[in-house]
């Protein structure tokens, strides 16, 4: 196909095919096809109401809303299939937009009792406080970050800021195959962006995918992403490499939705 | 709870948990009497749904019959969300787990008072009562 960029596919560790998914009766996602290799970082920019954070929580296994058709495939396995904690257990994690509170729960016992479920299903030994004090002292150091928040309730309290680096923090310890970051550096400042991109660089690695989810370009300043897909209106209108995130932040996203009107 | 004398202090935590079509009622008389001068006292009662078929209730009853007492009361009612239980699921743990979870947490400021041995049959009691629950 002379003149265009056809991406290899194959060994895809997330493949999604003309997926369609409504909340309460509307339809959001009306067709998405996605393909993510293990290594690659792919990035979701869009307008608002696109679908971009829809697409997150589908994947992830939000019950509130209905696949209508088409299909996820990860790892070889029916994604859509799975509950969302069997999902989670597989590798499959969502650094939310929203991070929920938890009253009276510590963030150090939380992360301990999701990183046991995770090694159980693996056939690993349950980690004792001691063992995780370890663990966690060890990744939070491979992030640049501290285990500051690690005794206070999950998320409680804690500012805007603090939930979203909390949230790639349970990343770096839950070492997930497949990332999705819905919306991360929203309500970031850039000193803090540049906090968590830095920590989403170290967790590159070639077994390990990314997804962002983001409405600016300024995020892919920090996180270099090899893919770019542009979602308007429920559908991806265009993908391309790193240049294609410079091309909306300099035209915006009107030039590509007219280009949906017509077609 | 009942203060006769000066600069008393008393405090009531309660908390209450409904599932299913429980309904559950806390009913309390803080009396502070003439002679409990500058007495205090702090009640506060949490209560926390499980489904959308229960219900919680609050009657506090005061009666302060010296003007420098202070009497205090605080409610509050919160329903374990959907979004909670999902945050949970999405990090590995099952739904069960989930709201075992949520709920130790809303009881978590009862328990740390309680002996060792006590929080720790609470803990697995709760576990029991409230095994399927969640709908």
């Amino acid at each position: 196909m002379p003149g265009k960029v056809k991406r290899e596919t194959g060994n895809a560790l997330l493949e999604v095919k003309g997926l369609r998914v409504a909340v309460a009766g509307n339809e959001i996602l009306k067709g998405v096809d996605l393909a993510i290799r293990a290594g690659e970082v792919h990035a979701i920019m869009g307008p608002n109401g696109s679908g971009k954070s829809t697409l997150a929580q589908v994947l992830a296994g939000h019950p509130a809303y209905t696949v209508v058709a088409g299909s996820a495939t990860y790892d070889g396995k029916d994604l859509l299939a799975l509950k969302p904690e069997e999902r989670a257990r597989a590798g499959v994690f969502l650094a939310f937009q929203y991070p929920v509170e938890i009253r009276g729960i510590t963030n150090s016992y939380f992360l301990r009792s999701a990183l046991n479920a995770l090694r159980k299903e693996r056939g690993e030994p349950e980690l004792d406080p001691i063992d995780f004090l370890q663990v966690l002292e060890e990744r939070v150091k491979a992030i640049g970050s501290d285990d500051a928040m690690m005794n206070r309730p999950v998320n409680e309290g804690f500012s805007g800021g603090e939930k979203k680096r909390n949230e790639i923090l349970q990343l770096a310890v839950l070492e997930p195959r497949m990332a999705i970051l819905d919306e991360t550096d929203s309500g970031l400042d850039i000193d803090a962006l540049k906090t968590v991109a830095h920590a989403v660089n170290q967790l590159r690695s070639p077994d390990r995918a990314f997804l962002i989810v983001t409405h600016y370009q300024r995020l892919l300043n920090y996180i270099k992403p090899d893919v770019v897909h542009v979602l308007a209106d429920g559908r991806i209108v265009k993908t391309g490499g790193p240049e294609l995130a410079l091309e909306l932040e300099a035209k915006g996203y009107d030039w590509l939705r007219d280009g949906v009107m017509v077609s | 709870m009942i203060q006769l004398g000066k600069n008393t202090r008393s405090t009531i935590v309660s908390k209450g948990l409904s599932a299913g079509r429980g309904q559950n009622t806390y009913r309390g008389l803080v009396k502070l009497m003439k002679g409990a001068e500058g007495a205090r006292n702090y009640s506060q009662c949490d209560s926390m749904l499980i489904g959308d078929k229960c219900g919680a209730h609050t009657f506090p009853y005061i009666d302060v019959r010296n003007s420098t007492a202070i009497m205090e009361h605080e409610a509050s009612t919160s329903k374990i969300g959907e979004d909670q239980i999902f945050y949970l699921r999405q990090r590995g743990l099952s739904s069960e787990d989930a709201v075992s979870m949520i709920v130790n947490g809303f009881c978590k400021e009862v328990f740390k008072e309680l002996p060792m041995e006590f929080a720790v049959e609470a803990t697995r009691l709760l576990g029991i009562s409230l095994e399927g629950s969640v709908g």
